[in-house]
């Protein structure tokens, strides 16, 4: 063996060839043969040694998989660099029906249609295209509908590690019950 | 009366309400349902006199409003309440204003994200090369199938008719993969080149035979190899 590197400097490797696919803790753990916590430590040191102006990359964790990516102060000369059409960006429909089965999943296409008041059947076809939602089998109700739920494609979209990382909806309560009494 | 905005710019009628809302300043908590149902027939009879198309979706909600106004006009009927709890219309629609509201607010922050991600880049996956046909079955190299094949013709050579035909009949590689999966259907599983070649006559018939097999095996549905005694053996995908 020629090389002498550290796993974690290994590590790094993997994750650079992974590039936009990302990989997951435990595939690492698996391929490196070292322990889960070994496997958090090193991500760890990596994703904070990268937090230093002196690199361009950042490692981030999107639905659990780990990648590189560059960082924001890059995006303006990489635009000017590549002629790449601009990314598609999401409706205000789409982003609140994607809200919706974020926070509610699995759900059905009629109870979303419920929440936001209009068709959704375009919509949740549209979403399912773009990879964002699936359908993870159906509900027990008449009909036996399909469920949705959103992607790893969603998570790395949104910045989110976990669903847990959603950002804290506020809910509307009533400091009284006045609405019952009538 | 001004609308400051069109009904293209709103979801749907949740939406269009919890603009008439702010907009008129009611109290969501305390909702005024004659104010709101009168703001939303206006805004839709203007939308009608801008022959906008309205979609069912505000006039299903429009119904449920005036159905709400019109039952406050009738006496109250006392007995009704003994039948089992439903819920106030007025409640109800008070409800989903606020889930929805809930979700225009996530929308909101996801659209955030969204944003902040598309400045991040990554580049593809690395792959090596090797994994690029991992999906293809074939046992033996071109090399093999070009021996296989070349066993073929001269079988053809052998058994050529002494009184050939200068007929020529073109077919083309298309017509032949239609009329191979016709035939696959009569076949075992695992066949050779030859029975597919039963029913040739010509080298061109051959050759088209061959060029629609590789066809078959590039889109999954054959998978072929070749033995040691350089026999085509094909296998339904």
């Amino acid at each position: 063996m020629e090389n002498e590197l550290s796993k974690e400097v290994i590590m790094e490797g993997l994750l650079y060839l992974v590039g936009e696919d990302g990989i997951k803790k435990g595939q690492l753990a698996e391929v490196l043969s070292i322990s889960p916590e070994d496997t958090e430590v090193y991500l760890n040191n990596i994703q904070k040694r990268y937090e230093g102006d002196g690199f361009a990359l950042e490692l981030v964790n999107y639905g659990g998989l780990y990648k590189f990516v560059t960082k924001k102060a890059v995006y303006d000369y990489a635009s000017r660099l590549f002629a790449t059409a601009k990314a598609s960006s999401l409706s205000q429909s789409a982003l609140e029906t994607l809200a919706i089965i974020a926070y509610k999943q699995p759900i059905t296409r009629s109870e979303i249609e419920e929440l936001r008041g209009v068709s959704s059947d375009m919509m949740i076809r549209k979403l399912q295209a773009r990879n964002l939602i699936r359908d993870v089998g159906r509900s027990e109700a008449p009909g036996r509908p399909i469920l949705y739920e959103v992607t790893e494609e969603f998570m790395d979209s949104f910045k989110l590690e976990s669903l847990a990382d959603l950002p804290e909806v506020n809910e509307y309560q009533e400091e009284s019950e006045e609405l019952f009494e009538e | 009366m001004s609308f400051n905005a069109v009904i293209n710019e709103f979801d749907g009628p949740l939406d269009l309400m919890l603009h008439l809302i702010a907009e008129k300043k009611m109290d969501i908590f305390d909702l005024d349902m004659d104010l709101l149902c009168d703001q939303y027939l206006k805004y839709l009879e203007a939308m009608e006199a801008m022959q906008l198309e309205i979609e069912s979706e505000y006039l299903v909600e429009l119904a449920t409003l005036i159905e709400y106004k019109s039952k406050k006009l009738l006496p109250k009927d006392e007995t009704k309440l003994e039948d089992g709890y439903e819920e106030d219309p007025k409640e109800a629609l008070v409800r989903r204003l606020l889930e929805y509201q809930k979700y225009k607010d996530a929308a909101v922050q996801l659209e955030d994200y969204h944003h902040e991600r598309m400045l991040e880049l990554s580049k593809p996956l690395s792959v090596f090369e090797e994994n690029d046909d991992e999906d293809i079955r074939y046992n033996g190299n071109p090399n093999d199938l070009l021996k296989a094949m070349n066993r073929i013709l001269r079988r053809l050579q052998l058994s050529r008719p002494i009184d050939t035909t200068l007929k020529k009949k073109e077919i083309s590689i298309d017509d032949r993969i239609l009329v191979i999966k016709a035939r696959l259907i009569d076949f075992d599983n695992t066949f050779s080149f030859v029975d597919l070649i039963d029913d040739c006559h010509t080298l061109h018939e051959y050759i088209v035979t061959f060029l629609a097999v590789l066809d078959l095996a590039k889109n999954h549905i054959l998978y072929f190899s070749v033995d040691d005694n350089d026999n085509i053996w094909l296998q339904k995908g």
